[in-house]
């Protein structure tokens, strides 16, 4: 890890959380900065959508800090923490099926402040960068393809305007094309942009290929850290995330 | 029946004539088994207490053959009309005409609605049938927030109609407070036990919901039965007064409207009025509906219905978008509530059973689920249906639930099930066509 002169946008110390009695996150220290795209991957069950809840209050932390810009907001409640910016397209996509795109991309900006006009710019950024959601502006959110859900639901949290934007699972069950395309898009609102992105994902490959910084998660506990590059090359990271098929 | 090989028409598997006579045999089959006890024997108790039967096999028969022929038919109309995999041979122009007719339903409902005073003056039981059905329109609008809107299942509407004509009652009978000060009471007593439901289910949904707001329900119900000092237990309220035209009372005495206006007393002038005043409400309902759906709230109503975990990810307050629900529903029911107080002169707990959820609830679903026209058409059907169908006795329940049947095959979304989106891109706005064309990604 780098060592930064600038405070971390989003900073997790020793963050403990549980389901019940099983506890799904034993201690996770994990920084973000401004202007990165961060990737957290690891295996079914290591913890990684766990933890992207609970930044967003579900379920609570039971010991340490989640701190965002400076503000302590381990115990805020969940729909204040999105008015911070702090956007997310949550596991599973979770569009508004029976409503129109437009609807659900005006959704995502209903409870920030943004002015009309912050919300027409927003609205054009996000059909730029995805032109198929133009073309199915009037249509019903359940209509489209997952790719295109996929989309929605990463526009949808855009058009809070965040300043840090978290993904979880963005490639689930997507053709490998249209996975590159998302991707694609990060990318692009991170260079073009300035976006910091947290990335959580099981395509170890793409994602660390994508990221800045990666951390990888086994059992509730981050076990490695470092960048992209670097954890591509690193031979346990081969071994089980990029060619566990092959090991026999 | 064989498809032209030009033809693509892929999943058209039309059943043949064998495949319908079977169905329609295994139907008569089970309606055979069904009404032999039901219809094919009747019991009755004798003068000395015995038990008396006798069959009736002629309508037996006769039922058995009508499932028959109905089976045949509506196999035949499926055929027709057509599920979603088949091709529709509806020709297109009759599909315009219909489109047309679709579009211009709403405009002449409301335009005959407000002719029907002037229409059946003389008749005075088409117009207490008319402010039936309208009150029916407005509690099925006000239902709609919490369940259309919301997808909050709420099987205890009719509470907060009880808690809005109780309103109106005691405060009229207590302290003599006008209708017209009594309205606005009356919405906000129900909102505010609206609120008071809401809380507490705050945490559940479906299923989980609907029994508890079902208890609610008969608890408010036998809260008016048991607290007799306040509500006058079984016995009801009576004496409720009658509605003013705005202070001006509508009485045959010197200071009564028709006096003022100089034109001939008339019973038939409180009807025409009660007439307007629910219409008027049951629009007020509308409006208020329409814009809320257009506004942040309404949007996050009906996105709290569609993904609850979404909505609080987007920084949507899920309780306070639940609780305004409850009470933007509840605070209709309570002006429906004090008009029914008013217009009947009398309200006993037995107004208030749970049938009446339950019919304002079928009223929402079969209309289609958020959609206003269709919750309008459904109160119509089923309140004028259940009118229609009086002379038919003991069939009525028969007919209405075939209805119901026939309507969850071809309709299952409801009489009118297209949602109107509430969000569009203004011209101005759209993207340059270069940008789109560029690609896709």
């Amino acid at each position: 890890m780098t060592a930064s002169s600038t405070a971390p946008l989003l900073a997790i110390r020793s963050l403990r959380a549980a389901y019940g009695k099983i506890e799904a996150l034993k201690g996770v220290d994990l920084d973000i900065k401004s202007g990165e795209i961060v990737a957290l991957i690891g295996a079914n069950g290591a913890g990684k959508s766990t933890l992207m809840m609970t930044i967003f209050g579900k379920p609570r932390a039971r010991a340490g800090s989640i701190t965002f810009d400076g503000r302590d907001i381990t115990d805020v409640p969940t729909h204040e923490i999105a008015r911070l910016r702090l956007a997310q397209s949550p596991e599973g996509r979770r569009i508004f099926p029976r409503m129109s795109v437009a609807e659900n991309l005006q959704m995502g900006a209903d409870a920030t402040d943004s002015s009309e006009a912050e919300r027409t710019a927003g609205l054009e950024r996000v059909l730029t960068l995805f032109p198929r959601l133009k073309e199915r502006i009037t249509q019903r959110g359940g209509t489209l393809s997952g790719g295109e859900q996929q989309m929605l639901a990463i526009g949808r949290a855009l058009m809070s305007r965040p300043r840090l934007l978290m993904l979880d699972e963005p490639s689930l069950g997507l053709a490998p094309l249209i996975a590159r395309q998302i991707f694609d898009a990060i990318r692009t609102l991170n260079r073009q942009d300035g976006l910091t992105v947290m990335i959580v994902e099981q395509n170890a490959n793409h994602a660390l290929r994508l990221a800045h910084r990666g951390y990888v998660m086994v059992n509730g506990l981050i076990t490695l850290s470092g960048t992209g590059a670097e954890l591509l090359q690193r031979p346990e990271i081969r071994a089980a995330y990029l060619e566990g098929g092959r090991r026999g | 029946m064989t498809a032209p090989a030009s033809q693509p028409t892929s999943f058209s598997r039309v059943p043949g004539i064998a495949f319908i006579f079977k169905k329609a045999l295994i139907s008569a089959l089970v309606a055979l088994v069904l009404f032999s006890l039901m219809i094919g024997i009747r019991t009755e108790a004798g003068p000395t207490g015995q038990l008396i039967f006798w069959t009736r096999f002629g309508d037996l028969a006769s039922m058995v053959a009508i499932v028959f022929g109905g089976s045949i038919v509506v196999e035949l109309l499926r055929q027709w009309w057509g599920p979603v995999e088949t091709v529709r041979i509806v020709p297109p122009s009759a599909q315009n005409a219909m489109a047309i007719g679709r579009r211009a339903i709403a405009p002449v409902l409301l335009i005959f609605t407000f002719l029907v005073p002037v229409i059946f003056y003389d008749q005075r039981y088409i117009l207490d049938l008319g402010i039936l059905v309208l009150t029916y329109v407005m509690l099925g609008w006000g239902l709609n927030v919490v369940v259309g809107l919301a997808g909050l299942l709420d099987l205890g509407y009719v509470a907060f109609y009880a808690v809005g004509a109780y309103s109106y009652a005691l405060l009229s009978t207590t302290f003599g407070l006008s209708f017209w000060v009594c309205l606005p009471l009356a919405g906000i007593l129900a909102a505010f036990w609206g609120v008071l439901l809401g809380f507490p289910v705050l945490r559940l949904r479906g299923d989980y919901l609907a029994i508890v707001t079902l208890a609610f329900g008969e608890i408010i119900r036998l809260v008016i039965i048991n607290w007799q000092s306040l509500t006058g237990g079984p016995n009801g309220i009576s004496g409720i007064p009658r509605p003013s035209f705005f202070g001006i009372p509508l009485t045959p005495g010197d200071d009564g409207l028709a006096a003022r206006l100089g034109i001939e007393f008339s019973p038939t002038h409180r009807i025409v009025f009660l007439f307007y005043l629910i219409l008027a409400l049951a629009l007020l309902t509308n409006w208020v509906t329409i814009r809320l759906r257009h506004l942040p709230i309404g949007r996050a109503w009906e996105a709290l219905r569609e993904d609850e975990v979404a909505c609080r990810a987007l920084g949507i307050n899920t309780t306070t978008t639940k609780l305004t629900a409850f009470a933007t529903g509840a605070m209709f029911g309570g002006f429906a509530g004090a008009f029914f107080a008013t217009r009947q002169g009398f309200i006993s707990p037995e107004s208030f059973t749970f049938q009446e959820s339950a019919l304002i609830l079928a009223i929402v679903v079969l209309g289609g689920m958020g959609s206003q026209l269709g919750v309008a058409l459904a109160a119509l059907a089923m309140i004028g249906g259940f009118e229609l169908f009086r002379g038919f006795d003991q069939y009525r329940m028969l007919v209405f639930g075939v209805a119901m049947v026939l309507l969850m095959i071809w309709r299952p979304r409801g009489l009118i099930g297209h949602r109107a989106p509430t969000v569009f891109l203004e011209r101005n706005q759209a993207i340059s066509s270069e940008l789109t064309s560029e690609g896709r990604g």
